[in-house]
């Protein structure tokens, strides 16, 4: 048996498909699972983080209340350090000074305060970190298979193939898409792909992705691919890698690299596509 | 098409609008289409004597019709322009009387109702003579040239107690009425927009024949005998406008030119407007002679599917699906495992579905033929077939009212002064 919703969140298609074992009503609670972290995270419309925005721009601090934005921040501060600073969702083009580090989380009396305005943008992660409370329900509901989607630059898996042994995902090269980049085999892990280029890069609601050193916008072209067990730090680790300087990268990847990747495109080769908007 | 293929292909026909017409809310929502096909067959000398006025394009088609019918015949034609009535004469029993003077035609008597294809600026004269001759009208589309004319007609027929029907053909059109059926039936969710567009390649110019002026033959062209595009297209749409959204609209702005056939043409070649409906809803309606890329069409648009009557289609919204993962399903359920490509555009612009979408209805046979079969039953019965001269009195106003607000460039509210039906 294989049952499939479907649905729009946080800014993407979301895709969650199960085989075989599991509560029937597993997908829909999978589902209210995802909607919940969107809710909370997201700055497209109010919730807790655009309040918790609000207060740090006016130079404010502020208490967290709400349970999914203080594990988000908690998980935000490990791999704020897991990735050299590099992956910083308060890294801001118009501030060089602006970023985590003028931020100072106390998980204990869960408040934060900030030393200079301002604001988060959960972007990437949040999609990690919703597809990771989403397989943790599934599991709880039994599922032994499946396979979770946000748009097609996150995904996670649930135990193995259907069919046995892992999920095999091939990454196409962003600009020639007849070229595979990578290929991967997938068990309870997450992948995400970030990229400058190829299609989507142009949309209009993506976020350009900021080296938070200096608050520049990485226009290189580049590609960086980064599994996990967890979804969170899988999107943590790819948009860092994609900022990251060439000591960084190396370090980086050097942690993993049958899990990270880096790829580096010739100049030229950044021909700019045209999205409709 | 022998009698028994026409017996088959009619009694199908019937069928299907007696399919579409049997739904729950049906009978309050489109009335006067069950009423019409209940009309009972009469024998020839029992049938409703009908005089045509008018015999160019659309009145010969008229004809045509009333021929197929079980309860009407033409008794008498009348054109004042020879060429024409020629025509119409070619089509009936050579033994129909033919006038050149509607007065005569009336004068002659031997008739129980006229029908009326002239010129628009002449549908309220014309049905005026009848009514006074006591005679029962079916007028074509739209009522009369003004708003005021509209109303005119609709007090005379409810003061002489006569019967006044007007041509709108997809009122009783089998893949309408089962749209209006599956609509109601909640398929397409809440209806919000429906956006509508009559768009053709053609100067809408005809070629005027010798012993004719341009105005006679061209009327459709010069505002003092129609609306343009408003009287002649915008009319049938937005009666269907009406019907899908149960309402009349609230208000209406536009804007209107003579954009492409400068040609020495008075009405405008071009219109865009917007009706609005209670609640927010709206119609959109465009209407040129230049481009004829989008054709016809009412696009009813609703939270959980689109309608598209012309083409006979409706369309549900699904969330669009990943294709590699869709792959993957079909891989899984074929015992097949072979890697995903993912890390693809994570957005992409909603680009129009090009799906077929399922069909809605069926092939048609003749709606024209049948409006006449429930004309010759009200006019038997001395009973309008039920609701449907208030749609043809909100659709004709709603036309001129477009008219105004383009001449004006104001928005115009509904009037309040219309006459109650
Ligand atoms: N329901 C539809 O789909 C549809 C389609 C086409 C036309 N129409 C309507 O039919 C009507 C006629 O349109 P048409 O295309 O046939 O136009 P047309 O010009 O071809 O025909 C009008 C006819 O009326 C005749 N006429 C004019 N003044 C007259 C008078 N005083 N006495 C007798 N005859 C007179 C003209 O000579 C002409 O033959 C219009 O109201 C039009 O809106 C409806």
């Amino acid at each position: 048996m294989a049952d499939v919703v479907r649905f729009a969140s946080m800014g993407t298609r979301v895709e969650l498909h199960r085989f075989g074992a599991g509560e029937d009503d597993a997908l829909t609670a999978a589902q209210r699972a995802i909607e919940a972290v969107d809710n909370a995270l997201t700055i497209h419309r109010p919730s807790a983080t655009t309040a918790l925005n609000e207060r740090l721009m006016a130079g404010q601090g502020a208490g967290i209340d709400d349970p999914l934005l203080f594990d988000a921040l908690v998980a935000i501060e490990e791999l704020q350090a897991a990735t050299l600073g590099l992956f910083d969702p308060a890294a801001d083009r118009r501030f060089a000074s602006a970023g985590w580090s003028a931020i100072a989380f106390d998980r204990n009396s869960a408040r934060i305060e900030a030393s200079m305005p301002v604001a988060l943008d959960f972007g990437g992660f949040g999609k990690g970190f919703a597809l990771d409370r989403a397989c943790a329900v599934l599991r709880a509901k039994g599922v032994v298979s499946a396979c979770l989607s946000a748009g097609e630059s996150s995904i996670a898996v649930v135990g193995e193939h259907p069919l046995g042994g892992g999920w095999p995902f091939s990454i196409p090269h962003p600009l020639r898409p007849d070229e595979i980049l990578v290929e991967l085999e997938l068990i309870d892990e997450s992948v995400s792909i970030s990229s400058t280029v190829g299609a989507g890069t142009a949309a209009p609601e993506r976020a350009a992705m900021i080296r938070p050193i200096d608050a520049t916008i990485v226009s290189a072209p580049r590609c960086s691919v980064a599994v996990d067990r967890l979804g969170a730090h899988a999107e943590a680790m790819s948009t860092a890698l994609l900022v990251a300087d060439e000591a960084q990268a190396e370090c980086l990847l050097h942690g993993d690299r049958t899990r990270r990747f880096l790829f580096d495109f010739p100049r030229g080769a950044a021909i700019p596509i045209n999205q409709p908007g | 098409m022998t009698e028994k293929d026409f017996d088959l292909s009619r009694r199908s026909f019937i069928d299907r609008v007696l399919m579409a017409t049997a739904g729950a809310g049906m009978a309050a929502a489109v009335p006067w289409a069950s009423a019409a096909v209940g009309a009972a067959p009469l024998a020839k000398s029992d049938r409703v004597r009908l005089g045509v006025i008018g015999t160019g394009d659309r009145g010969r088609a008229l004809i045509q019709n009333i021929a197929k019918t079980r309860n009407c015949t033409v008794a008498a034609i009348c054109d004042n322009f020879e060429l024409h009535l020629a025509k119409g004469r070619a089509l009936v029993d050579p033994s129909t009387r033919t006038f050149t003077d509607h007065r005569a035609m009336l004068d002659a008597g031997g008739l129980d109702a006229v029908v009326i294809a002239t010129p628009l600026d002449l549908h309220k004269r014309h049905s005026f003579d009848a009514f006074d001759a006591g005679l029962h009208v079916w007028c074509e589309k739209a009522m009369a040239r003004t708003i005021d004319d509209c109303g005119a007609m609709v007090k005379r027929t409810q003061d002489s107690g006569t019967v006044l029907q007007i041509g709108h053909q997809r009122m009783f059109k089998p893949t309408y009425l089962n749209a209006v059926k599956r609509a109601k039936e909640g398929e397409i969710g809440a209806i919000t927009q429906i956006r509508a567009s009559w768009h053709r390649q053609s100067s809408w110019r005809r070629p005027v024949p010798a012993g004719a002026t341009d105005r006679q033959i061209n009327w459709r062209l010069y505002r003092d005998s129609s609306a343009g595009l408003m009287t002649e297209l915008a009319t049938h749409q937005i009666q269907v406008s009406n019907l899908f959204f149960d309402a009349v609209p609230t208000r209406v702005m536009g804007s209107g030119s003579i954009c492409f056939w400068k040609d020495g043409r008075e009405v405008y070649d071009h219109v865009a407007l917007i009706y609005e409906y209670a609640g927010g809803r709206k119609l959109i309606y465009t209407s040129l002679l230049n481009n004829a890329r989008y054709g016809c069409e009412e696009q009813i648009q609703g939270s959980k599917g689109t309608i598209e009557p012309e083409l006979g289609r409706i369309y549900q919204e699904l969330p669009p699906k990943e294709l590699a993962l869709l792959r993957m399903q079909a891989d899984v359920a074929s015992g097949h495992k072979r890697a995903v490509p993912i890390g693809g555009a994570t957005w992409f612009a909603e680009l129009p579905v090009t799906t077929p979408g399922e069909p809605l209805g069926w092939g048609e046979y003749d709606e024209t033929m049948l409006q006449f079969e429930g004309f010759g039953e009200a006019v038997r019965t001395g009973k309008p077939l039920p609701g449907l001269l208030s749609q043809a009195y909100s659709a004709s106003v709603a036309s001129l009212l477009g008219e105004q607000a383009m001449d004006s460039g104001q928005i115009l509210n509904w009037p309040t002064s219309l006459v109650a039906i």
